[in-house]
C-alpha cells in the first residue's frame, strides 16, 4: 500500500464546503402525467393498517410500523406502511391491493434530499410537499385484485322454512368455500377482534388448500364450540374484516362451518389429540353452557379431573335452551358436547347445586370450583296488568319449545323487545302457528326504531319474510284485559326518543299516540338475569359483588380463592365471549391447582 | 340514622295542613328523611348482590336531606319562611309517599328501583307544581331548583333501571 492510497480518502474533505451537484428542480416545470405512479400518499384516517400492501410488495419496500398518535383499536392495527424508495419499483401493486383505497400515488416524481434515510418515510404521517397533489395513480374502479362480493350462502325460502324447524342455511359447497376463501387477504385484523383469538387467516388458508383436518385442528385449538360458532357466532371478526371497506366482509363464520361439515365426527378425537396424564387434581364446574364446557375442555386436556353439574337434562346452556333449532340444529351442538365429554369430562345432568348439592360440599370436595350459570331468567316489564297468566318471558317459552314441554300456543302473540331473543321467540311461534293453525299472527313491538334494533339485520329480514309484523318505536304501557279476565292486547305509546345526550336510557313518549296491539298472549323479551340463589346466603355475603354481578378479577377469579366465575353471568350474553371466558378461567384455575396454593388453602 | 323529631303524629297528617314555606320545607325534609331511613333499614335485608342499589339510594336521600336543612338555614329563604303558598294537587301523592310501603322480605332490584322511581316522580311533580304556583322571586327559584334536583335524580334512576333490567339486552 502506497502513501497515496492512505491519503486519498482525505481528499474528499475538499468537497465539504462546495454546493451539492444534485440540485432541486433541474428540469423546471415538467409535471408527471395525470395517472403517473409517483410518490406515495396515504389517507391515515382511511388506512386500517392491514398490511396487505406490505404482503404484496415484491421488493420488500414496505414495512408496517406503529406511528405516534395512531392507536390500535378494533378493526385497525394502528400500524402504517413505511416505504423505502431505495427498494420501491413503482409497480403500484400496493395501491391496487389496498383494502380501503387509502394508499394512492401522486404524480410527483422529483424529490431531492441530501440525507438518504429521508427516502424511507411513512406517507400520510411524514408530511411531504405532494400530500395535496390532485393528480396521480389511484386504483381504477374496475381494477380489483380481490372480489368485492361474498359468495352467497344458499338458504331455504321463507315459504318452505316457515313449515318446520329445519336449519335455514345449506352451507357452502367445496367450490363455493374455496372461492370465498380466495377473497381473504390474510391480514389477520380479525384475530384481535375475535374474543377467543381464533387463527382465522390460517383456517381460511386450510379451506383454500382443501386441508380440512388442519382446519379442524386450528378451530379446536381456540374454540371447542366450533360447531356452534360456525352457525350462530356473533362474528365480531366480520365487522373488523378489511374486505368490508370496499365490499362485503369475508364470510368467516360460514367458512368455519364449512370446515366442520367436511370432517367426519369420528375423526375429531384423533385430530384433537389425547389429554395429558392425570394430575390428581379435581375441578367442579356448575353449568354446562359454552363457558363451563370450554373450561372443562381445557382442564381435562391438562390432565385434571373435571365434573360438571348441570341443572337441565342436556348440556349447552342457552345455546340449546335459548337458540331455536332452525338456527342451531341440536346435532351440531351435540357434536361439540360429545367431543368434550369423550375427553373424560363427567357431566351430572338434572343436578341443581344449592338444592341437590351444597356449594360448601363442592368447596370441600374439589380443588377449585367454576360458576358458569349463564343468564337463565327473563326480566319482566312489570307494566300494569302484566302479571296476567298469558304474559310470558321469552326464555321460558324457548325453554319449553326445546324441552318439548306442552304450552297453549297463542293464536295471536305480541312480543316486547327488539333483540335476538325477541326474534327467536317470534320466529319459533310463527313456525308453530303455521304448522298448527296454518297462519302466522305474531307482532314484535320494540322501543327502538327498526334501524337500531339489537337483533341481527339477518334476523329482522328473515322474520319479516316469514310474515312477522314489526312495529317499532312502541313503548309498552300496560296489558289490556277484558271483563272476563282475558288478555286482549298490549297498550303502547309512541317513543319519541330513547337515549339522552350521553347515550343513556331516558325515554320520552307521545302519550297521545297510543296503540292497542290486539293479542291473546304477550311475550316479554327485554333482558335476562342470573339466578344466583344457589350460592346461599352465607356465600353471597362473603363474595364481593360489582353492581349486581359477582366481582371477578381479570382471570375470572372471585374474592373467594377457590371459586371462579365465567360466561354470560359475569360478562353478558355472547357465545364466543363465553368460550373466551372459559379459556381464561381454565388457565387461571390450572395455575392455582398446579401450584401448592390450593393445598395450602385446603389446610387453612 | 333515624332523625325522628315528629313524635307519634304521622307525617301525612302534618303535610295535609301545610301552607307556608316553612311547612313546605318541613314536609320536604320529612319526605327525604323517611326515604333515607327506609333505604337504610332495607339495606341489610336485601341480598348483597343488589345492596349497592339501596346503599346508593341512602346516600342520595341523605344528600337531599342535607340540602333541605341547608335551605332552611339560608338567610334568603328564612326571610320568606312565613310566606303563604297554595298547596298544589300533587301534594296528596307527595304526602302519600311518606307512608312507607312493604316491599316484602327480600325485594329484588327491579322492585326497589320501581319504588324509588315512584318517589322521585312524586317529588318532581310536587316541586314543579309549587314552582308553577309561586310568583317570580327567590321562592320560585328555590322550588325550580328543587324540581331540577329531583328530575336529575329520577333521570339517573331511569338509566340505572334500564341498565339493570335490560342487562343482557338480548
Amino acid at each position: 500500500m502506497s502513501i497515496r492510497d492512505l491519503l486519498s480518502p482525505f481528499t474528499a474533505w475538499k468537497y465539504l464546503l462546495k454546493n451539492p451537484v444534485t440540485i432541486p428542480d433541474p428540469l423546471n416545470d415538467r409535471p408527471g402525467s395525470a395517472r403517473y405512479r409517483g410518490f406515495h400518499k396515504n389517507d391515515n384516517e382511511k388506512c386500517i393498517g392491514c398490511g396487505t400492501c406490505e404482503a404484496i410488495c415484491q421488493n420488500g419496500a414496505i414495512d408496517m410500523l406503529p406511528v405516534k398518535g395512531t392507536a390500535t383499536q378494533e378493526g385497525d392495527s394502528g400500524l402504517r406502511p413505511r416505504i423505502d424508495y431505495g427498494r420501491c419499483c413503482w409497480c403500484a401493486l400496493c395501491v391496487d391491493v389496498c383494502m380501503t383505497g387509502s394508499l394512492t400515488m401522486s404524480n410527483e416524481y422529483k424529490w431531492v434530499e441530501s440525507d438518504p434515510d429521508a427516502f424511507r418515510f411513512t406517507p400520510g404521517v411524514d408530511e411531504k410537499f405532494w400530500d395535496n397533489a390532485e393528480l396521480g395513480y389511484q386504483r381504477p374502479e374496475d381494477h380489483r385484485l380481490v372480489e368485492a362480493k361474498r359468495v352467497t350462502m344458499e338458504e331455504m325460502d321463507a315459504d318452505t322454512r316457515i313449515n318446520s324447524f329445519a336449519e335455514i342455511v345449506n352451507g357452502y359447497s367445496i367450490e363455493q368455500a374455496k372461492l370465498e376463501a380466495d377473497r381473504c387477504v390474510a391480514c389477520g385484523i380479525c384475530i384481535a377482534t375475535c374474543p377467543t383469538h381464533m387463527a382465522i387467516p390460517d383456517y381460511i388458508d386450510a379451506v383454500r388448500e382443501g386441508n380440512y383436518e388442519r382446519g379442524l385442528k386450528l378451530l379446536y385449538e381456540t374454540n371447542p364450540f366450533s360447531n356452534v360458532c360456525g352457525r350462530v357466532c356473533t362474528r365480531k371478526c366480520e365487522s373488523a374484516c378489511a374486505s368490508r371497506h370496499e365490499g362485503e366482509p369475508i364470510a368467516i363464520r360460514w367458512l368455519k362451518r364449512h370446515i366442520i361439515d367436511q370432517v367426519p365426527f369420528e375423526k375429531y378425537r384423533e385430530i384433537i389429540g389425547e389429554p395429558d396424564a392425570p394430575t390428581g387434581k379435581k375441578v367442579a364446574i356448575i353449568g354446562a353452557g359454552p363457558a363451563g364446557m370450554t373450561a372443562a375442555f381445557d382442564l381435562v386436556r391438562m390432565g385434571h379431573e373435571v365434573v360438571v353439574y348441570e341443572a337441565k337434562a342436556a348440556a349447552g346452556g342457552m345455546t340449546r335452551y335459548g337458540i331455536p333449532e332452525y338456527r342451531l340444529p341440536y346435532d351440531a351442538l351435540d357434536r361439540d358436547i360429545e367431543l368434550i365429554v369423550s375427553l373424560g369430562v363427567k357431566v351430572h345432568y338434572n343436578t341443581r347445586i344449592g338444592s341437590d348439592i351444597a356449594m360448601a360440599q363442592l368447596e370441600q370436595d374439589f380443588d377449585a370450583v367454576l360458576l358458569a350459570i349463564g343468564l337463565q331468567e327473563g326480566r319482566q316489564t312489570r307494566i300494569p296488568k302484566s302479571e296476567h297468566e298469558k304474559v310470558y318471558r321469552a326464555v321460558d317459552l324457548l325453554d319449553k319449545i326445546t324441552s318439548e314441554e306442552a304450552f297453549e300456543l297463542p293464536h295471536c302473540a305480541v312480543v316486547i323487545g327488539g333483540g335476538n331473543v325477541a326474534m327467536d321467540i317470534a320466529r319459533s311461534l310463527a313456525r308453530m302457528q303455521k304448522q298448527q293453525y296454518d297462519q302466522v299472527d305474531v307482532v314484535v313491538t320494540a322501543m327502538e326504531d327498526q334501524q337500531h334494533f339489537m337483533a341481527d339485520a339477518d334476523e329482522i329480514k328473515e322474520a319479516l319474510e316469514e310474515g312477522i309484523i314489526i312495529r317499532d318505536n312502541c313503548g309498552p304501557q300496560g296489558c289490556e284485559i277484558d271483563e272476563s279476565g282475558h288478555l286482549i292486547g298490549l297498550k303502547t305509546w309512541k317513543v319519541l326518543s330513547i337515549l339522552d345526550e350521553n347515550n343513556r336510557f331516558a325515554p320520552t313518549y307521545d302519550d297521545s299516540d297510543e296503540t292497542i296491539h290486539a293479542c291473546d298472549t304477550v311475550i316479554e323479551a327485554i333482558g335476562q338475569f342470573s339466578d344466583t340463589s344457589l350460592l346461599g346466603e352465607e356465600l353471597t355475603e362473603k363474595l364481593e359483588w360489582n353492581r349486581g354481578r359477582i366481582d371477578i378479577d381479570s382471570n375470572g377469579r372471585t374474592s373467594e380463592s377457590w371459586l371462579w366465575s365465567a360466561g354470560d353471568c359475569v360478562s353478558g350474553p355472547d357465545v364466543v365471549h363465553a368460550v373466551a371466558d372459559g379459556h381464561r378461567v381454565a388457565s387461571s384455575i390450572n395455575s392455582y391447582i398446579s401450584s401448592n396454593e390450593s393445598s395450602i388453602d385446603k389446610q387453612s | 340514622m333515624t332523625d325522628n323529631t315528629e313524635g307519634h303524629i304521622s307525617g301525612k297528617d302534618k303535610l295535609e295542613a301545610c301552607s307556608t314555606l316553612k311547612e313546605i320545607l318541613q314536609q320536604a325534609t320529612e319526605f327525604e328523611r323517611t326515604a333515607r331511613d327506609f333505604y337504610a333499614e332495607l339495606a341489610p335485608k336485601v341480598s348483597k348482590k343488589i345492596r349497592y342499589l339501596v346503599d346508593e339510594l341512602v346516600i342520595e336521600e341523605q344528600n337531599h336531606y342535607d340540602l333541605f336543612i341547608d335551605l332552611a338555614n339560608d338567610p334568603e329563604v328564612a326571610a320568606q319562611i312565613k310566606q303563604e303558598i297554595i298547596t298544589p294537587p300533587s301534594n296528596k301523592r307527595f304526602s302519600d309517599c311518606i307512608q312507607l310501603p312493604d316491599l316484602g322480605d327480600n325485594p329484588d332490584d327491579q322492585t326497589i328501583l320501581q319504588y324509588a322511581l315512584g318517589r322521585e316522580q312524586a317529588a318532581m311533580d310536587q316541586y314543579n307544581s309549587l314552582a308553577d304556583s309561586t310568583p317570580e322571586g327567590p321562592l320560585k327559584d328555590v322550588f325550580t331548583f328543587l324540581a331540577q334536583e329531583e328530575t336529575e335524580h329520577k333521570n339517573e334512576l331511569e338509566k340505572i333501571y334500564y341498565e339493570v333490567v335490560h342487562s343482557g339486552g338480548v
